[in-house]
C-alpha cells in the first residue's frame, strides 16, 4: 500500500469525509508533509472504491456542486490494521536496531 | 485558474469518471488555494491514468478465467488425443501396433497438464511453460505435414490460436489460488471431450458424425460456464473467446476452395501464400479488438443511459 494510500484510508478511519476534507486532514495529520492534489486524490478514491475498501456515505450539494461523503468499509478497515501491523512491526524493528547501535556507540566513547 | 480552465481539463477525463467525479472534483479544484502548472499537471496525469485503467478494468480477471478454462479445455483435448490413440492401439494392436502412438500427444497432455496446475495455482511464470510449450505442440504437429497436406495447419487453427491466448491471458493475469464460477460446467465440457477418444475413436465406422456431436455438446456446456459469469466479467470473456469462434468462419470461407483444391488436385498442391498467412495471424487479433471496442462502447452507452 503506498503512502496516499494509507492516508487517505486513515483519514477516512476517524468519520466520513468529502475528498476536500481528505485533503485537510491528510494535511494536517502529517503536518503539512502531504498535501494531496484532485488529479491522485480521486484516483486513489476511484481505485479504493473499485476494491470495496472504501464505499459513498452520503451525498449533498453544496453551492449547486455535488460533495460526495466517504466511508471506510468493513474490507477498508481490515486492509487499513493489516498495513498499520505492518509498519508497527518495522518501526519497531528499526526502532530496536537504532537503539543496539546507539548503545554500540556509547560503548566505544566511553 | 477559472473554473472553466478546469473544466477543460476535468474534459480530458473518461466519460463515465467525469460523470462521477467531475462535478466534486471541480469543487475540490476551485477550493484548493495551489492553481498553477504542478495542479493541471495532477488533473492531465490522473486523466491519463484514468484511460489506462478504464481499458484494463476487470482484464487480469478475465484473462485468469480465460487462462484457467482454456487450460482445462486445452488439457482436455490433448488427453482426448493421448486416450484415442491407446483406445485404438489397445483395441487392435494385431493389426496396427504402436504406429498410433505419438510422443508428441504425451508431450502435449504434459505441457498442458502443467500450465493448468500453475493456471489453478496462480503460478505465472510456470503456467508461461507450459502454455508455451503447449503452443509450441500445437504449431509444431500440424506443421510437420504441411508440406503433403496444407490443410493440417487450418484444421489445428483453432486450437493454436486457443493456445496463444492462454498463454497471453496467463502473462497478464490475476495471481494466487482462484476457482472461477461455472467450472464445473468446464470440468464437464472436459469430460465429455476426453470421453470422445473413446465413444468416437479414428477407426471407427461413422465416428466423424458422433465426433462432432460430441464437440457440440462440449462446446454448450462450455458456454454454460461464461454465461454463469457475472455480466461484466461474461462480455469480456466473450470477447477473449471471439477469436476462437472467428476461426470457424475464417477457414471455412477464407480456405473452403484452397481446402477443395487440394483434395481433388494431390499431384498440384496449393501451399498458403503470404497474404494468407498474413490472415491467419492477423485476424485474431483484429477480432479482438473489434469484440472490445464494440464492449467499450456498449458500456459507455450503458453509462450513459444510467447517466441520463
Amino acid at each position: 500500500m503506498n503512502e496516499p494510500t494509507f492516508l487517505i484510508l486513515t483519514a477516512l478511519a476517524g468519520e466520513a469525509r468529502h475528498g476536500y476534507a481528505v485533503i485537510e486532514d491528510v494535511e494536517g495529520m502529517t503536518g503539512g508533509r502531504v498535501r494531496l492534489r484532485a488529479g491522485t486524490l480521486y484516483a486513489a478514491l476511484d481505485r479504493l472504491r473499485g476494491e470495496g475498501l472504501i464505499e459513498v456515505d452520503r451525498e449533498e450539494v453544496v453551492q449547486s456542486r455535488l460533495r460526495r461523503y466517504y466511508r471506510l468499509t468493513g474490507a477498508g478497515e481490515q486492509s487499513l490494521a493489516a498495513e498499520t501491523a505492518r509498519l508497527r512491526e518495522q518501526a519497531t524493528i528499526a526502532e530496536g536496531r537504532l537503539r543496539a547501535r546507539r548503545a554500540d556507540f556509547g560503548g566505544a566513547t566511553a | 485558474m477559472t473554473e472553466i480552465r478546469y473544466r477543460r481539463l476535468l474534459a480530458l477525463y473518461p466519460r463515465d469518471f467525469r460523470q462521477e467525479y467531475g462535478d466534486e472534483m471541480l469543487g475540490v479544484l476551485m477550493a484548493d488555494p495551489r492553481p498553477g502548472p504542478a495542479q493541471a499537471f495532477d488533473v492531465a496525469r490522473g486523466a491519463v491514468a484514468a484511460h489506462f485503467r478504464g481499458l484494463w478494468a476487470g482484464e487480469s480477471r478475465a484473462a485468469r478465467v480465460v487462462q484457467i478454462f482454456g487450460a482445462m479445455l486445452l488439457f482436455a483435448v490433448a488427453l482426448r488425443r493421448l486416450v484415442s490413440e491407446l483406445y485404438v492401439t489397445v483395441r487392435h494392436y494385431a493389426e496396427v501396433g504402436t504406429q498410433y502412438i505419438e510422443v508428441t500427444s504425451w508431450v502435449r497432455v504434459l505441457a498442458w497438464g502443467v500450465a493448468l496446475a500453475a493456471a489453478l495455482l496462480g503460478w505465472r511464470l510456470l503456467g508461461a511453460a507450459g502454455a508455451s510449450a503447449g503452443l509450441a505442440g500445437e504449431i509444431l504437429v500440424p506443421a510437420r505435414s504441411y508440406v503433403e497436406t496444407p490443410a493440417t495447419v487450418l484444421y489445428a487453427y483453432w486450437l493454436i490460436v486457443s493456445a496463444a491466448l492462454v498463454l497471453i491471458a496467463g502473462l497478464v493475469a490475476d495471481r494466487g489460488t482462484a476457482r472461477p464460477r461455472g467450472w464445473q460446467w468446464i470440468v464437464a465440457a472436459s469430460t465429455v471431450l476426453v470421453v470422445q477418444g473413446v465413444l468416437a475413436p479414428p477407426l471407427r465406422t461413422g465416428a466423424y458424425d458422433l465426433q462432432w456431436i460430441i464437440v457440440l455438446v462440449a462446446v454448450v456446456l462450455a458456454a454454460m460456464a461464461i454465461f454463469r459469469q457475472e455480466r461484466r466479467l461474461r462480455t469480456r470473456l466473450l470477447c477473449w473467446a471471439a477469436p476462437v469462434v472467428a476461426t470457424v468462419p475464417v477457414i471455412e470461407f477464407g480456405f473452403g476452395e484452397f481446402i477443395v483444391y487440394n483434395m481433388g488436385h494431390p499431384e498440384s498442391t496449393h501451399m498458403i501464400n503470404p497474404v494468407q498467412w498474413a490472415v491467419l495471424g492477423l485476424a485474431p487479433a483484429a477480432v479482438f479488438i473489434g469484440a472490445s471496442l464494440l464492449d467499450r462502447r456498449g458500456r459507455l452507452a450503458e453509462g450513459g443511459h444510467a447517466a441520463a
